[in-house]
């Protein structure tokens, strides 16, 4: 892997070329929380952020898209140019690229490839950059804290400067259309490196422990804990909105008044939905709230990691702020331990 | 008879636009201001001008560019003539991305300070009806 290293101070020159690659979208401050947009300056960037409201999945299974249209005279014609379109994620955290790699082990590296979220992931270069951890994230613990792939760029702090890891050929492109602007580092800025790295490792504030935790979960199918949260929880699905994993969606037609056209939609989802698991003739598998965010859970810790070698959470502790009812994903796991009770 | 060309100057120099805006009037042009990258994209959705004279080093010494990215984002102005003007390459010497290696989304880049027969040549040629745009110009020069 090529490495580099850019002045702090020059990082908006830098920035200035990127778009060169890609609509540019970084996180900016909006209300009381802050989102990917497109920045109308540099200083509208936020390179401290903690963490966005929704996680850069945005970008790749957008909220909404139409992924093809039909007539009843031309016949079916898909929208996979919308999807072709370039862009550049700038000063993703290290879970967030993490979330984006188990995407694409879903979307991109399974049986069945979605085209859509594959020309996205070819189309957009991702810019990684690394973080002081909160109270909320529990990256760490889900090995989700460094990352070695899934990036062009990732910058780490050395002090005026920036290391930067160059993960591809994209990535090795912007470097070597900025000119000058990066150079080689020092043996001292890979010590300086090497020793905010550990302290930043050290940083995290909350643990879980994983190890047999699907076994675990195996073992506590029947307990009280599923009850408890299903009796506290809304099932609004903000959890599976904001998380970076989440992947479930709805496919509808939407037909023209005059039913000769129409375009087939895709949309987010939440296995929390009340209609989720709902099918043709009226059965609804998970009725209840419980059996509901019983299975999230599952799916997360123990259907992932059986399916993929490791749980699809990242540890950004989204989910925890989002929630309206204080379900609390740390929480649960440890009550689930029987290491705190059920309230 | 042909209607005046309108001409939007984005700079935050006080002096640099009344003295550029005078020079674009005498030679016939409709001139209308703005003073940061913010202001200058507000202006450039509702007057729709002709030709776009853009500063990068603004309230950020690097507010042009992105201004310029916002102005390319709007569908009615993704063709409008944009000459950028600015000295951030004699300031920042370090900053060696050519303008005439694509990646810049304007139709031209003069340094500062300017020639005012240049500047209006430039002006009377991006704003003719022959200009084939900047979309030509950028075919196969642009890493996108």
């Amino acid at each position: 892997m090529k490495i580099c290293k850019i002045p702090k101070k020059d990082l908006d020159l830098f920035a200035s070329v990127l778009p060169a690659f890609g609509k540019l979208y970084a996180p900016v401050s909006r209300g009381s929380g802050y989102v990917f947009d497109q920045p109308l300056s540099w200083s509208e960037i936020s390179l401290g952020y903690p963490r966005t409201l929704l996680p850069p999945r945005k970008f790749f299974l957008p909220p909404r898209e139409a992924l093809f249209s039909f007539d009843a005279r031309e016949g079916y014609r898909d929208l996979l140019a919308e999807a072709s379109e370039p862009q550049v994620l700038f000063g993703l955290h290290a879970y967030d690229i993490y979330g984006l790699n188990i995407l694409d082990r879903v979307f991109a590296q399974g049986r069945y490839a979605d085209p859509y979220y594959v020309t996205r992931r070819q189309h957009t270069a991702v810019i990684g950059i690394d973080f002081d951890p909160d109270e909320q994230h529990f990256a760490r613990a889900m090995n989700a804290d460094f990352v070695d792939s899934g990036f062009d760029l990732f910058l780490s702090d050395i002090g005026p400067d920036y290391l930067v890891r160059v993960g591809t050929s994209r990535g090795d492109d912007m470097v070597v259309m900025s000119g000058c602007l990066l150079s080689e580092p020092t043996q001292a800025d890979i010590a300086e490196f090497k020793r905010r790295s550990s302290e930043r490792h050290a940083a995290y504030r909350t643990e879980v422990e994983l190890g047999d935790l699907p076994e675990i979960l195996e073992m506590e199918y029947h307990s009280a804990v599923w009850k408890e949260l299903g009796d506290r929880c809304l099932s609004c699905g903000s959890c599976s909105m904001v998380c970076p994993t989440c992947y479930c969606f709805d496919v509808a037609d939407e037909v023209d008044l005059g039913t000769r056209a129409g375009r087939r939609i895709r949309t987010w989802d939440s296995c929390l939905f009340k209609a989720h698991a709902l099918v043709a003739g009226g059965e609804n598998f998970r009725k209840s709230r419980a059996s509901r965010i019983m299975f999230r859970f599952y799916h997360k810790q123990r259907g992932f990691v059986a399916e993929y070698g490791r749980p699809s959470c990242v540890g950004c502790g989204r989910c925890i702020g989002a929630c309206p009812a204080g379900i609390d994903i740390v929480s649960v796991i440890r009550m689930i331990r029987g290491q705190v009770d059920a309230h | 008879m042909t209607e005046a060309k309108t001409v939007l100057i984005i700079d935050d120099d006080p002096d640099f636009v009344r003295a550029v805006g005078h020079l674009l009037q005498s030679a016939g042009y409709v001139v209308t201001t703005a003073s940061n990258g913010r202001e200058g994209l507000a202006q450039a959705k509702t007057v729709r001008p002709d030709l776009i004279l853009l500063d990068v080093m603004m309230e950020d010494r690097t507010e042009g560019f992105f201004t310029l990215e916002q102005i390319r984002d709007v569908p009615a102005l993704r063709t409008t003539p944009v000459i950028v003007i600015s000295s951030i390459y004699s300031d920042h010497p370090v900053f060696r991305v050519s303008p005439e290696s694509g990646w810049l989304p304007a139709d031209l880049f003069l340094p500062k300070p300017i020639e005012p027969g240049r500047l209006i040549a430039e002006s009377a040629r991006l704003t003719a009806s022959e200009y084939a745009g900047r979309l030509v110009m950028e075919k196969g020069s642009d890493v996108r």
